[in-house]
């Protein structure tokens, strides 16, 4: 039950006007909603489009909140989305998602790049709280609808902290393996690609013990089922997996589209908090899944797009002013990236924070009386000074 | 005696006087935080509020305390709450616990409202501060008992209780029933929220306690007349 008009007697009128809005006619006319929805009224609303499919957003859709239909948000988004925003599409019973000039300026580039030549990758940077991973989601939902292969890693430094097990690996001597990592991401990896999963054959044998090998031919979904099953080798099969895919992605019979997209990727380089057994750190190189996440990230390859996200909220030893590529990077993680395409996420603009709080107040959000008044909007500017974040979680108990 | 006092106070007199818990000498008017008093206009004020305001500009001014805002969201109930759950003057954590019961609270209703009946939809109440303060009004109790002394014996007498001495013991109960009868590991800001919205609907252990509380008041009827104030 979505209903638009605003039930709450606000004093600028001006948001209920019938705005008349050229109807763009490239194809991507009026979506119209599965039957069992009701139909809309008449009323524009100003913070709502009804475009819900990224290929068809542009400029002025800016600030605008589109729906994630329900069909797709389960299979798109099994992980990849900020657990405060996940609580909200829980809360609201829909997914909504405003469009934001940095997720127009990535998708915008994606639809022009030649995928004949190497990967091209996007960094996203911005201080904390601004929309980064919002962004990258939103252009997660681009790539899906448009048929690519998503490849999420929901954040990289999950990878590098927190690690119960770590065994030593079986391939290579001196590296370490992360079971259950591993084996959570290669489930979500399944979730979010099924219909790939069939398509895409092997073109190497891969031996795991003496008695079990997966033969060339078969199809990568039986690699992620073994993956998933036998926790011990999952983090090889995660590196199996990125190979074949790399080596794939560009190929002219059957080929398709690879998006790797990583949220907090300045966790591949830097410091870890594990320690081997005799108490001594562990650098990243050394750790299974983050060497073989390195060499994605690495433009060698063709056929696809790198999509990256910034953090300094899980990341080790960053101090917490730090937002900017070079200091989060660090010489050895920027010389890696390098060249890459920096996109800046900024704070909300006066539009983008209308938007917001008119959105919450159609959500039944902002429940305080005094929050509905222009005295509460203008203190809810101040203490947030218009941090996307910040404001949400101010709202939260307001 | 501070009443009659306050003629002979000057200014000069020393500031500190220990007069209960005020250590100000009661010359000193009480700050005026909220904006809107001085937003009006010279020719709306009545007659009180004008010698009000000559006074102000006359007399010094205690200071504020740091939990008074000029902010339009506080809420001196909610602040008094606060105080009472905090400990060892750890105000950040006992207002931390209190937003993420609003939260909660607020999360729990939308969440139904949005997936109600068109028809339902105007029962349920979304605002997590309405339903503090009418879970507050409905644990708050009418009649209380005092321990007096007779011919030897103690008995409990029915005595009426004056506003704040309610308000107290309806936050006392709320904020001890919380602490004590919860699982290890509910954390409090999830007790509290159950337990508000229950006394909302005036069900939960706080409002049994209240109900309790008027039963034996009603039990002691007899010794009424023990009171002499």
């Amino acid at each position: 039950f979505l209903h638009y008009s605003l039930s709450i007697a606000l004093p600028p009128l001006s948001y209920l006007v019938a705005q008349v809005r050229p109807l763009h006619g490239s194809g991507c006319g009026q979506q119209q909603e599965a039957v069992g929805m009701e139909m809309r009224p008449e009323t524009f609303s100003i913070f709502r489009t009804q475009e819900n499919d990224p290929d068809c957003q542009s400029e002025q859709h800016q600030g605008q909140y589109y729906t994630v239909p329900p069909s797709h948000f389960h299979t798109v988004f099994p992980h990849g989305l900020p657990p405060r925003y996940q609580q909200q599409v829980k809360t609201f019973n829909e997914g909504c998602v405003m469009v934001r000039q940095p997720a127009l300026e990535l998708i915008s580039h994606l639809k022009r790049a030649d995928y004949s030549k190497p990967t091209l990758r996007y960094l996203l940077y911005g201080v904390k709280g601004s929309g980064k991973t919002m962004s990258l989601c939103h252009t997660v939902h681009y790539c899906s609808t448009q048929g690519w292969l998503v490849l999420h890693i929901p954040d990289a430094h999950l990878w590098v902290k927190n690690c119960k097990e770590l065994l030593p690996s079986s391939y290579h001597a001196s590296r370490f393996d992360q079971p259950i990592q591993a084996s959570n991401w290669l489930r979500n990896f399944r979730t979010t690609n099924e219909n790939f999963l069939s398509k895409i054959k092997l073109r190497q044998r891969y031996v795991w013990t003496k008695r079990e090998s997966t033969e060339e031919g078969q199809p990568l979904g039986e690699l992620v089922d073994m993956g998933v099953s036998r926790v011990k080798s999952s983090s090889d099969v995660v590196g199996a997996v990125l190979k074949e895919l790399r080596l794939q992605a560009g190929g002219t019979e059957g080929g398709f589209r690879l998006a790797v997209a990583v949220d907090g990727v300045n966790g591949l380089w830097g410091r870890t908090t594990l320690k081997k057994e005799d108490k001594s750190p562990v650098a990243p190189e050394e750790l299974t899944l983050v060497h073989n996440l390195r060499k994605m990230i690495n433009n060698d390859w063709c056929g696809g797009a790198v999509i990256a996200t910034l953090s300094q909220t899980g990341s080790l030893y960053a101090p917490s002013s730090a937002y900017l590529p070079q200091e989060l990077l660090g010489e050895e993680g920027f010389d890696s990236m390098d060249p890459f395409i920096p996109v800046p996420v900024s704070l909300y603009s006066e539009k983008e924070f209308e938007s917001c709080y008119l959105y919450y107040l159609d959500r039944h959000w902002l429940q305080h009386p005094h929050s509905q008044t222009e005295e509460g909007k203008k203190e809810l500017i101040f203490l947030s000074n218009r941090n996307p974040s910040v404001l949400e979680r101010l709202c939260a108990f307001l | 005696m501070a009443a009659s006092l306050t003629g002979l106070l000057k200014p000069w007199t020393p500031r500190v006087l220990l007069v209960r818990w005020s250590r100000y000498n009661p010359y000193y008017l009480e700050p005026g935080p909220r904006k809107e008093v001085y937003h009006i206009p010279e020719t709306e004020l009545t007659p009180e509020q004008k010698e009000e305001r000559e006074l102000k500009s006359v007399r010094p001014i205690k200071a504020a305390t740091n939990s008074v805002t000029s902010s339009v969201f506080n809420d001196p109930v909610l602040s008094k709450f606060v105080n009472m759950m905090m400990k060892d003057g750890d105000k950040i954590i006992a207002k931390g616990i209190i937003t993420q019961t609003l939260e909660n609270m607020k999360r729990k209703q939308v969440e139904k409202y949005h997936k109600a009946p068109e028809g339902k939809k105007a029962e349920i109440e979304c605002n997590p501060y309405a339903i503090f303060h009418q879970a507050l009004e409905n644990c708050k109790p009418v009649i209380g008992l005092t321990s007096i002394q007779k011919g030897g014996k103690f008995y409990q007498v029915p005595i009426p209780l004056t506003d704040n001495r309610r308000r107290f013991l309806a936050m006392k109960w709320m904020i001890t029933e919380c602490r004590d009868n919860k699982h290890r590991r509910t954390l409090m800001y999830e007790k509290l929220s159950q337990e508000l919205l229950a006394a909302f609907s005036k069900e939960g252990n706080v409002v049994k306690r209240k109900h309790e509380l008027h039963k034996m008041a009603e039990s002691n009827r007899a010794y009424a007349h023990y009171r002499w104030w």
